[in-house]
């Protein structure tokens, strides 16, 4: 499904992604974990191209995303993105966030369109709150929103960005289960988290990104409790 | 001189040159103002752009007209410009407008810019990240958003403008401080002339001053068009 060919990434001289190889299967979840700065925020962005690769490619169900000849944003409606900071339109009301982009791309219907935003809606719990506008949501809520204003273009591919690291922890909870629920249904899913105990629970496969590479990856049995590289050991001794 | 001594009379007898110069004042400024919008539209959005073709004209075009006088540009425009480009002159309004909106359009650029430059590239991202295309995303996420932050500097650019407009008597338009001329000229008295014009301009910023304080409570996130909505959901 998703398919990343010794991935390049520099900005300037800083060599941030320095090789990697990776693919992610249909109804796959992935966890991606490793110490800041090692560069899982930008792999993720480079997926959909939010970053531009320098070198290498990615392929999503076949079609080659930095390919210049492909249309970036047809990729990217089947591409979800949930980020750290939420990132909801503040000057649209919940329902407005949920339904522009499938009423501005798919011309979905007014009706069709908010038919759809109550049902995303009642699915992550937050129907009554679709007419306030962000601000009078609590983080957890926010993220919330974002994440079924990210489904609503159907996408065929949820990425997600430490979505519960800018939350209160009594709000992670609500987030986590959402995704849950999600990956339950068969989403496929890369979540870039440094929640363990949702890796350990949920994902098929954990990744441990470290300077730029994949340094180890395996299933959460595998990668917790035999981890072969001494890197992953000690990363691991100090946020297990 | 003596103060108690004024001779309103003569005003009065040149109302019509006054009513004529407000009019002619309130048309400069308006359609000015109107065109610096859209083309300081154009050039702020020009400014932030990374491609360095439509950078580098744009940042040119907003330094040259915000580096030398408005005095200046009116002149060149209706003397030289506007005669060397179409072989005749159009009259001191549309030169006048002319000059009123190229001078406008680099200041609005400059708000327009840090406008949209003040809104947080999340929005942008997440537009981007649902498919939006960047003209998309910049017509419905980040304008709007940068729009409410733009509007206390760009009232205060109309009311710059409005005063502003004033410079254009150098070219002989007959706006209000036109007509305060005319009168001074007539009788050689100038308290009486220029006091009216004086009052007129500051009638005229008043009436604007309130119009923007209307605007931008009608825009402000707090406004409620929400309240309505909820309102309405409620029941
Ligand atoms: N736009 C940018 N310009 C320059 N350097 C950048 C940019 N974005 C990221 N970097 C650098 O790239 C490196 C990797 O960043 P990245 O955000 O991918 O790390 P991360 O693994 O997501 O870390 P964290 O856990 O803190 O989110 C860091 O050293 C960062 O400073
Ligand atoms: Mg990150």
């Amino acid at each position: 499904m998703i398919k990343v060919d010794n991935l390049h990434k520099t900005y300037g001289k800083l060599e941030v992604l320095k090789g990697i190889n990776y693919e992610v299967h249909e109804k796959e979840v992935v966890c991606v974990i490793g110490p800041s700065g090692s560069g899982k925020s930008t792999f993720l962005r480079c997926i959909n191209l939010l970053e531009e690769i320098t070198d290498g490619a990615i392929y999503i169900n076949g079609v080659m995303v930095n390919d210049p000849k492909t249309n970036i944003n047809e990729i990217r409606t089947e591409v979800g993105m949930v980020f750290q900071q939420f990132n909801l339109f503040p000057h649209m009301t919940v329902i407005e966030n949920i339904t522009m982009a499938p009423m501005l791309i798919r011309k979905m219907g007014k009706k069709d369109g908010e038919n759809l935003a109550l049902e995303l809606l009642d699915k992550v719990g937050l129907k009554e709150k679709a007419y306030n506008y962000p601000e009078q949501l609590s983080g957890g809520q926010q993220q919330r929103v974002a994440i079924a204003r990210a489904l609503a273009m159907k996408p065929k591919v949820m990425l997600f960005d430490e979505p519960t690291s800018a939350l209160d922890p009594e709000m992670v909870k609500e987030v986590l289960d959402v995704m849950k629920q999600l990956a339950v249904e068969g989403m496929t899913m890369v979540v870039v988290t440094h929640e363990m105990g949702f890796a350990r629970e949920v994902a098929d496969r954990v990744v441990f990104m470290d300077g730029g590479y994949i340094v180890e990856q395996g299933n959460p049995e595998q990668l917790f409790h035999h981890p072969q590289n001494e890197r992953t050991k000690a990363f691991l001794g100090k946020v297990l | 001189m003596n103060f108690l001594d004024m001779r309103w009379d003569i005003v009065w007898d040149y109302r019509e040159f006054y009513i004529n110069g407000l009019w002619v004042t309130i048309i400069l400024t308006i359609c000015g103002y109107l065109g610096g919008i859209v083309l300081g539209l154009l050039l702020g959005l020009g400014k932030t752009s990374k491609k360095r073709w439509i950078y580098w004209p744009c940042k040119l075009y907003v330094d040259l007209f915000r580096g030398t006088p408005m005095l200046v540009q009116i002149l060149i425009i209706h003397l030289a410009f506007i005669p060397a480009v179409f072989g005749q002159s159009f009259g001191f309004l549309v030169s006048g407008i002319i000059a009123l909106i190229l001078n406008s359009a680099a200041y609005n650029a400059e708000i327009i810019r840090a406008g949209i430059e003040s809104i947080d590239k999340g929005q942008m991202e997440a537009a981007r990240s649902l498919g939006l295309t960047e003209r998309q995303a910049m017509r419905k996420i980040v304008l709007p958003q940068a729009f409410r932050r733009m509007i206390p500097p760009l009232g205060n650019e109309f009311i710059a403008l409005l005063k502003d407009s004033s410079l254009v008597t150098v070219i002989a338009a007959n706006d209000i401080l036109y007509a305060a001329k005319v009168v001074a000229g007539a009788y050689q008295r100038f308290w009486e002339p220029y006091l009216v014009a004086a009052i007129m301009y500051l009638v005229l910023t008043y009436v604007v001053t309130k119009l923007i304080a209307y605007v931008e409570k009608r825009f402000s996130i707090h406004y409620n068009p929400r309240k309505k909505r909820e309102e309405r959901v409620a029941t």
